[in-house]
């Protein structure tokens, strides 16, 4: 099979590193192949994307050793400018990467920057929005594009050169999950139809299982192993250990393989494991589990009452809402995007003001109380941290509202050392909080919070951008704040990182609630679900297809839960 | 905050066909004129003529409305002070010892002279932000960008430009979201006097500037993955031609302000006391 | 340093690319400088008292846009993102031709405030530069209009004050403490470099605007203590942005353009 590119014991150093950020690194990547890159943060995935284009070493210096080819080309020999013809590159933001004013211009703007006759800029343009599915809205700004939508410009953008090797660097950790679907069909149908050879990083481990030819693990800098996703995904453990997330069906095929239960191979796929669960039956004996519905004898913490909202544009954003929330629940809210779970919250908040309907907070109608005056009931931690650091210390961040809301001085120093040591934050007080890492400046940021020591405390999309580590990090705040007593809510599209943590699933679309549940239940609504384009965690549908299987009905949610009810015994 | 698209007329008109080169001659030519006449009479017939061409065009009578009724209380209290306190200057530019006396309150004299005078400054700056919306609103961004480059305006500026007009409503929505951050923390804004509110909406910038130059270092990654350079010597999708109508339209012009220029000096054609004193 | 692991492959020759830049600064940060100074241009911090208008926080960011771009960059991006501004929103700028002068002088001079050898004549040239506006100012205001010279002197007092602080080794004194590691001084140089700049861009604009506004004696008594006042907001905001910014961007380590200051 022809190779398109080819890194020969390449090894690289940034000018600011004080070791190697790729080590030795020897790969081929055949032309029309998918590849994907998989690794723990700061591996150097995107280090080794950018290798392929030639922007590592040239646009950063350093130190380089090895070879790397693009469609024949030394990376060192030619400038930058040559590989943007043969390479096209996605990046993670899909806001950041857009800079025209239009979608035409978009997809015009490296052709034009390469020089290709105008009238071949006409001829693409159409050709690269039908590739995409994005036919028809040329003249449209990227602002009115949804998420899913800009990233495809952004790939049709770098189809539009038509390349020989497409990169894609975490193209959907900022998607909702119809975002993600869009661009990982279209990264599909283009390598499949269109033969467009892929490189892709993500963390999207069912969805790679699902589309790659081949997974690359990067750890510290080297290629640990390389293989097709039923080779790599499968070794469970060894994913695990080095904090990298399986797919759900792989996991609970190893789960299930240590109760002594041979299961053959492990399936990576959704697919393959509801093959392999017929002959399984045999050995499944789920125990009834307990649904955590959530009732309190006290009056809710926070009340709404028929709330309606309409924007000044006409959008109706939420439609006759009612819902109650005790103190101390966890509640989780998911939807699709425009779905109204942040205008509910903003209605928590008094950011914003019902077209009809009342919010209540502790019994207080919220009409009356300022935002400012909230902030002392109900915190938010909004999903990008950095917009919520205004000071130059730690120390500062974590006293700011303290002192806003006109504490003494000796409860600000108390509170505050309270806030950072639960946060782990003690040793960083004085630090700069943008020299802390993201994880880290999350924590800055709800300790700040916390200092104000709310009874609610708001998560709007924790997870999003984040690697599973990462956001298990946050989840575990957030259990930790939970066990403080603390009401939490929290927004989030990741579903398979939640049976943990929440106890009660509000569903959400077109401005209403469609169901309010335990979590158990909720997930179970499998129906629903798909009709809000939300699709549950695979262990649900592992453990629906047992239950037609076998007659016993358990609604269970996680790997652990689904081996659980395995017996070796049992045969 | 108000609403900030790039706003263009509906109507195609013969204006709009132009070349933004054109315009943006005509934009200078008119700004140097209104700049030039100190006339009640020339500036008021400027504006008029501005004002009326804008309106033909397409820019909605609203929107010059709103621009007179936001303008509106500084150019009374202009006309109050010019009335009233306007003395030396005016009776040099009117070669008079004694003003004539509009209005009198107590003491104070509002005179006509001075008053004609507030007037003129009036028509001035009502002319230079009257062009704008008819050379802007009447320009399709595509054509303006081409257009600029052709007029030799360095190709990295015109690409700011342009990066500048995408980015700004993303960082317009981010100030919003910084401040309602602020005001989750416990900032009261809105019972605050404007020394303290001032020193709030300075820590806004803060974050804005920050997080905005983090994603500079991403962008500058973009450029060069798009094989951005800054070179002028590129292709352009869109094109921007000048016709003969607009090399006629931008000589009359050029002709006009040399003209205007030449009976200003020489007959005295706007300056202030013509067709007046 | 030894590398834990031994590269196998030949060290390569790396020639880096030409990155487009503007003076030193890369495009990239020029394009997202400009954009905050379009953005802050339509958030009002202060009333100005002078005009009954609102006083838009990138007047106070102008200086900054020097510091951190250099002189041509910095003007480039205060410039453009004025122009977007009034382009946007004529209303709440004004004329695009006569909006740019502040930002665009403003940001230049910040920008010239060096102390190595590259570029430390500039300040001699721009200097003399500087005196054609006080020329046509004051034969403007004394001469044409009336004004009595003493009234003229308190009228400019941020003018000259700004000029003088730009011609003495003040002008070097508030670039040292800029790039001090020492917050507290840098503070010090910013404000006393927002003043001086603002002063000085006010210089430019006022020249202009009063040749088309002239406003007469009794605006002149009444705008004595008023823009003083004025430019003391400017700077107090200037220093707490610029604070908050530069601590920042040391935090981040943000890769300094090639002629800024900080």
């Amino acid at each position: 099979m022809e190779i398109i590119a080819q890194l020969d014991k390449v090894s690289y150093l940034y000018p600011s590193s004080s070791d190697l950020v790729l080590k030795n690194i020897s790969l081929e990547i055949r032309k029309g192949e998918f590849l994907g890159i998989i690794g723990p943060t700061g591996a150097g995935k995107t280090t080794l994307c950018l290798t392929l284009n030639g922007i590592v070493p040239q646009f950063y210096g350093g130190r380089f050793f090895g070879y790397a080819t693009v469609a024949g080309l030394d990376t060192l020999s030619y400038p930058v400018s040559t590989f943007a013809r043969y390479v096209g590159a996605v990046f993670e933001d899909p806001e950041n990467q857009l800079l025209a004013t239009s979608v035409e211009n978009e997809i015009a703007f490296t052709l034009e920057n390469l020089k290709v006759p105008r009238e071949e800029i006409i001829a693409r343009i159409p050709r690269v929005l039908a590739a995409v599915r994005l036919e028809g809205m040329e003249k449209k700004q990227p602002s009115e594009l949804s998420g899913g939508q800009k990233q495809r410009l952004a790939i049709a953008a770098a189809l539009a050169v038509q390349p020989a090797l497409l990169i894609l660097d975490e193209p959907t950790s900022q998607l909702d999950p119809v975002g993600s679907k869009e661009v990982f069909a279209t990264i599909k149908e283009l390598n499949r139809s269109l033969g467009i050879t892929i490189v892709m990083v993500s963390h999207a481990a069912e969805e790679m299982a699902e589309n790659a030819d081949r997974i690359a693990i990067l750890r510290e800098g080297m290629i640990e192993k390389i293989g097709t996703p039923a080779e790599i995904y499968s070794q469970v453990e060894y994913l695990e250990q080095n904090a990298l997330r399986p797919p759900q069906v792989a996991q609970t095929f190893a789960l299930i393989a240590r109760e002594r239960i041979s299961t053959g191979k492990i399936p990576v796929t959704l697919k393959e494991g509801l093959a392999l669960l017929e002959p399984l039956k045999s050995y499944y004996r789920p125990s009834s589990l307990e649904s955590t519905s959530y009732s309190s004898p006290t009056s809710p913490l926070i009340s709404v009452k028929n709330l309606s909202h309409t924007y000044l544009s006409g959008t109706k954003a939420l439609e006759n809402v009612s819902l109650d929330i005790h103190s101390g629940e966890y509640l989780l809210i998911i939807g699709q995007n425009g779905a109204g779970k942040s205008t509910l919250v903003k209605h928590f908040l008094n950011l914003l003001s019902s077209t009809k309907g009342q919010v209540f907070i502790e019994g207080r109608p919220i009409e009356n109380l300022s935002v400012s005056d909230l902030s002392r009931s109900i915190g938010y931690v909004a999903q990008n941290p950095d917009n919520q650091i205004f000071n130059i210390t730690v120390e500062k961040e974590v006293s700011f509202a303290l002192t806003n809301l006109g504490y003494p001085v000796k409860v600000v120093e108390e509170r505050t050392s309270e806030s950072l040591a639960a946060m782990g934050l003690l040793e960083s007080r004085h630090l700069h909080p943008l020299s802390l890492s993201k994880g880290d400046r999350a924590r800055v940021v709800i300790a700040a919070i916390l200092a104000m020591e709310p009874k609610i405390i708001v998560f709007d999309e924790p997870t999003t951008g984040q690697d599973y580590q990462g956001a298990k990090a946050i989840l575990e705040v957030t259990r930790q704040l939970h066990q403080m007593g603390k009401t939490i809510i929290v927004i989030t599209h990741h579903l398979y990182l939640m049976p943990e943590y929440a106890q009660r699933v509000i569903i959400m679309g077109q401005g209403t609630i469609l169901l309010d549940a335990p979590i158990r239940s909720a997930y179970h609504e499998i129906d629903l679900l798909s009709k809000t384009y939300l699709t549950p965690p695979q262990a649900v549908l592992i453990s629906e297809d047992l239950a037609k299987l076998s007659g016993h009905r358990s609604d269970l949610l996680t790997p652990n839960e689904i081996a659980s009810c395995f017996n070796y015994a049992i045969f | 905050m108000q609403s900030f698209n790039w706003q263009t007329v509906e109507r195609d008109s013969f204006f709009t066909r132009l070349d933004f080169r054109t315009k943006l001659t005509i934009m200078i030519v008119i700004t140097l004129i209104a700049f030039t006449w100190e006339s009640p009479i020339a500036g008021g017939m400027l504006t008029f003529l501005v004002a009326l061409s804008s309106l033909l065009v397409g820019v909605k009578v609203n929107y010059l409305a709103t621009i007179l009724k936001f303008m509106l209380p500084f150019q009374l209290i202009l006309l109050i002070i010019m009335g009233f306190f306007n003395i030396e200057q005016v009776k040099h530019l009117t070669g008079k010892t004694e003003l004539t006396t509009l209005l009198m309150i107590g003491n104070s004299k509002m005179s006509v002279e001075g008053t004609l005078y507030g007037l003129n400054i009036i028509f001035k700056t009502l002319t230079m932000v009257f062009i704008v919306p008819l050379v802007i609103f009447t320009t399709d961004l595509n054509k303006m960008i081409v257009s600029l480059t052709k007029a030799r305006v360095p190709y990295k500026i015109v690409f700011i430009f342009s990066s500048t007009l995408r980015l700004f409503p993303l960082l317009a929505a981010e100030s919003k979201g910084i401040i309602d951050a602020q005001r989750l923390r416990g900032l009261a804004i809105e019972r605050m006097g404007w020394l303290k509110k001032a020193r709030v909406y300075a820590t806004i910038a803060v974050p804005l500037i920050l997080n905005a130059m983090s994603k500079s270092q991403k962008l500058d990654l973009v450029l060069q993955s798009k094989a951005f350079s800054g070179d002028p010597n590129r292709t352009f999708l869109h094109e921007s031609v000048l016709k003969f109508t607009d090399y006629l339209i931008m000589f009359c012009f050029v002709v006009l302000l040399l003209v205007v220029i030449v009976l200003y000096f020489w007959l005295g054609v706007g300056k202030f006391p013509w067709l007046i004193y | 340093m030894p590398f834990k692991v031994i590269p196998e492959g030949d060290e390569r020759k790396i020639e880096e690319v030409n990155k487009c830049a503007i003076d030193g600064a890369p495009i990239a940060y020029i394009v997202v400088l400009a954009a905050i100074v379009t953005a802050l241009s339509f958030i009002p911090f202060s009333i100005i008292l002078g005009s009954g208008g609102a006083m838009p926080l990138s007047q106070a960011v102008f200086p900054l846009m020097g510091w951190l771009l250099g002189p041509i960059a910095g003007a480039t991006a205060s410039g453009i993102g004025t122009l977007v501004a009034s382009f946007l929103s004529p209303l709440t700028v004004g004329n695009p031709v006569l909006s740019l002068v502040g930002p665009t002088v403003g940001s230049f001079l910040a920008g010239t405030m060096v102390v190595g050898k590259k570029r430390r004549g500039w300040w001699l040239g721009l200097s003399i530069i500087l005196l054609i506006p006080f020329f046509l100012y004051s034969h403007r205001a004394i001469g044409q209009n009336g004004i009595p010279t003493n009234i003229f002197i308190a009228g400019t007092l941020i003018e000259w004050s700004g000029f003088l602080l730009f011609i003495l080794p003040t002008r070097i004194l508030f670039t040292r403490w800029i790039t001090s590691s020492n917050l507290q001084l840098v503070a010090l140089g910013l404000f006393g470099g927002t003043w001086m700049i603002s002063g000085l861009s006010h210089l430019c604009a006022a020249t202009l605007s009063y040749s088309i506004i002239g406003w007469p004696l009794a605006i002149w008594n009444m705008l004595i203590p008023v823009i003083p006042f004025e430019n003391l907001i400017r700077s107090t905001v200037g220093m707490v942005i610029g604070v908050g910014v530069i601590a920042g961007l040391r935090a981040i380590g943000l890769v300094k353009s090639r002629e800024a200051i900080y």
